[in-house]
């Protein structure tokens, strides 16, 4: 297993959940304290009881919770530089100490049930803490191979969407249109077009830079620049982004080529898509709007493929962490998507180390 | 001259220059085998029309995919030239309209186009007989964006959108728009099909744009207690009777 190669390790079957992610953060904090509602209602004798236990047990999860969440953010870079078992034992040890650090320097506030056998309850917690834990990376480990199976079907369509036959076809068709007359240009188109289709068939999933990614779009852009001509006009407003900053490999082409089968190649004048890149804050925006045909009915049903595949590597990459929405009006279509801002330099550390 | 002997009169229609490039280029290294002219090139549907019904041509080389008007419809229009045109699709890629032209034996080429393919689609044009509409109107699953209209010897395009009303008139279907009304040969029970989305029937000879409809008002003349609504239209002065039997309409629409 290549470990630490890329900064998306979610996006590989065995790898550790990224504790600085807030889904994760969320998903950690709500599957514990179902457990704990579990616990509470074996244990009560009445409903009444319930609320009671449950508060007993939640004194003692909730600071181990915390606490543990916060070590682990901490240690989250050294921890994906591990292997995915010597990890899951480092995090099983991180929540085991600090159930037992919690225990022992708590208080009787942190002590729910006090029972005589002072090793028997030590050994308990300690078990309890390890046990949950486990789960819980069970967990993480089942979600993130279901998504990867989405992932590779995702890849795939999106090859194949990426590699829309009538893009191909089309394209090669006007590359010889145009070899005789203007060679240079045609062979430009060839550069252009490898250059797309290497990225489209890559299996690497790492993230890309901005740069990297704006690159490719102006190439494919130019691409279909060469079929339609001045119908296609692209507005790229790039705000305060930072070249290093990464996103997912083909994040925008596949939105562009969207706004060009279902927008722009449906009108006879053409029209202007609308791209804006900008940073606020901790979160990097991006935009694509293109003018359609006037439609009673503002359904899309045709590129539905495409977007379902770009919120699923979302999902995947960043959780909950990543938004995105779409518009569909009588003349327009957008497309909106906020990512977390990530920048190069974490990347080229982790891979030299 | 003998007919053989005659040029092929060839004319093109694709949205992309690049595309239309290639066809020219094609077209030229034919004519050492092959008796061939250019005589035209469209951009899109209502320029190829318009070309087309100055300079007539033997065979169309016409584009599916394009803004507007797709080629479908295109070559549907077409057919009511004085003298329609050979069609050859021509198609990047779409699977359905394939398998429905090797149904109908329509000559189609899969772009990118090889000179072998188009040398012998133009040489079977000259023994082609020109594609049935009905046939064509089976192929496009999607209803016509413009009715064909015939008047002094040239074809007319009356956007479906401008139709007010469709009333069938002895053998014709009287076409009213705002401005005007045309005359159309075709079935009001195939229209009603076509575009029944956009059209209800209020009449045993009359189909109304639903868009078209601004109220209902109670006609004067008939007695009868059920009877007597008219339907009252969007920037026209003019009202049309509904039939008894589609009364239910007036409730559907007010």
């Amino acid at each position: 297993m290549s470990k630490g190669r890329s900064i998306n390790q979610n996006a590989l079957p065995d790898a550790l959940p990224n504790f600085r992610n807030l889904g994760v953060a969320l998903r950690i904090l709500l599957i514990s304290n179902g457990l704990a509602l579990l616990q509470a209602l074996l244990q009560a004798n009445a409903w009444a009881d319930v609320p009671q236990r449950m508060m007993q047990i939640a004194a003692l999860l909730t600071p181990i919770l915390l606490s543990s969440l916060l070590l682990l953010w901490v240690a989250q870079p050294r921890l994906h530089r591990l292997s995915y078992w010597r990890g899951a034992l480092a995090v099983n040890a991180v929540a085991v100490v600090m159930t037992l650090a919690i225990y022992a320097f708590g208080g009787d506030l942190y002590r729910p049930i006090s029972g005589d056998d002072e090793s028997f309850e030590v050994t308990r917690y300690a078990l309890l803490g390890a046990m949950v834990c486990s789960i819980l990376l069970l967990y993480f480990r089942l979600r993130t191979r279901g998504l990867s199976r989405a992932l590779d079907d995702a890849r795939l369509q999106v090859l194949r969407a990426r590699i829309r036959p009538h893009f191909l076809f089309n394209t090669i068709n006007a590359v010889l249109g145009i070899v005789r007359t203007r060679p240079d240009q045609a062979e430009t188109a060839l550069e252009d077009m490898a250059d797309l289709f290497r990225m489209a068939m890559s299996s690497e999933q790492d993230l890309v830079t901005v740069g990297q990614e704006i690159r490719l779009t102006k190439q494919y852009v130019a691409l279909e620049q060469l079929r339609m001509g001045n119908r296609l006009r692209v507005d790229w407003q790039i705000r305060d982004v930072p070249d290093d900053a990464l996103i997912p490999p083909l994040l925008l082409q596949p939105l562009l080529e969207n706004a060009v089968y279902h927008g722009i190649e449906q009108l006879t004048q053409g029209g202007c898509i609308n791209i804006e890149l900008c940073r606020s804050g901790d979160d990097l925006k991006l935009k694509v709007e293109n003018p359609c045909p006037l439609r009673a009915e503002a359904s899309h049903h045709g590129n539905k493929v495409a977007l379902r595949n770009i919120r699923e590597r979302l999902d995947l990459l960043f959780d909950v962490e990543a938004r995105y929405q779409v518009e569909s009006g009588k003349d327009f279509y957008r497309v909106e998507i906020v990512l977390p801002y990530i920048r190069e330099r974490r990347v080229t550390r982790e891979m030299s180390s | 001259m003998s007919v053989a002997e005659q040029a092929l009169r060839v004319f093109i229609v694709d949205d992309e220059p690049p595309a239309r490039n290639r066809l020219r280029d094609l077209l030229h290294d034919c004519t050492d085998q092959l008796a061939l002219e250019v005589v035209g090139e469209a951009g899109n549907g209502q320029e190829a029309l318009d070309r087309l019904m100055e300079t007539p041509a033997d065979v169309v080389l016409l584009d599916i995919r394009m803004p507007q008007m797709d080629g479908i419809e295109l070559a549907q229009h077409l057919q009511k030239l004085p003298k329609p045109p050979v069609i050859v699709f021509t198609t990047a890629y779409d699977d359905s309209a394939i398998k429905a032209f090797e149904l109908h034996a329509i000559d189609y080429l899969l772009k990118p186009i090889r000179m072998g393919r188009l040398f012998e689609a133009l040489n079977r044009a000259r023994a082609t007989v020109p594609v049935q509409t009905v046939v064509l109107r089976e192929l496009l699953p999607e209803p016509r964006r413009n009715l064909s209209i015939h008047e002094r010897g040239k074809i007319r395009l009356v956007p479906i959108e401008q139709v007010l009303y469709l009333r069938a008139e002895m053998k014709y279907i009287t076409v009213r728009t705002v401005e005007r009304e045309y005359l159309l040969e075709e079935s009001l029970t195939d229209l009603e099909k076509e575009f029944t989305a956009r059209f209800v029937r209020i009449h045993r000879n009359c189909l109304v744009a639903k868009d078209a409809i601004s109220g209902f008002e109670k006609g004067g003349e008939d007695s009868s207690e059920s009877a007597g609504w008219m339907v009252k239209l969007k920037g026209l002065n003019e009202l049309l009777a509904i039939s008894r039997r589609q009364q239910h309409i007036v409730k559907e629409f007010s």
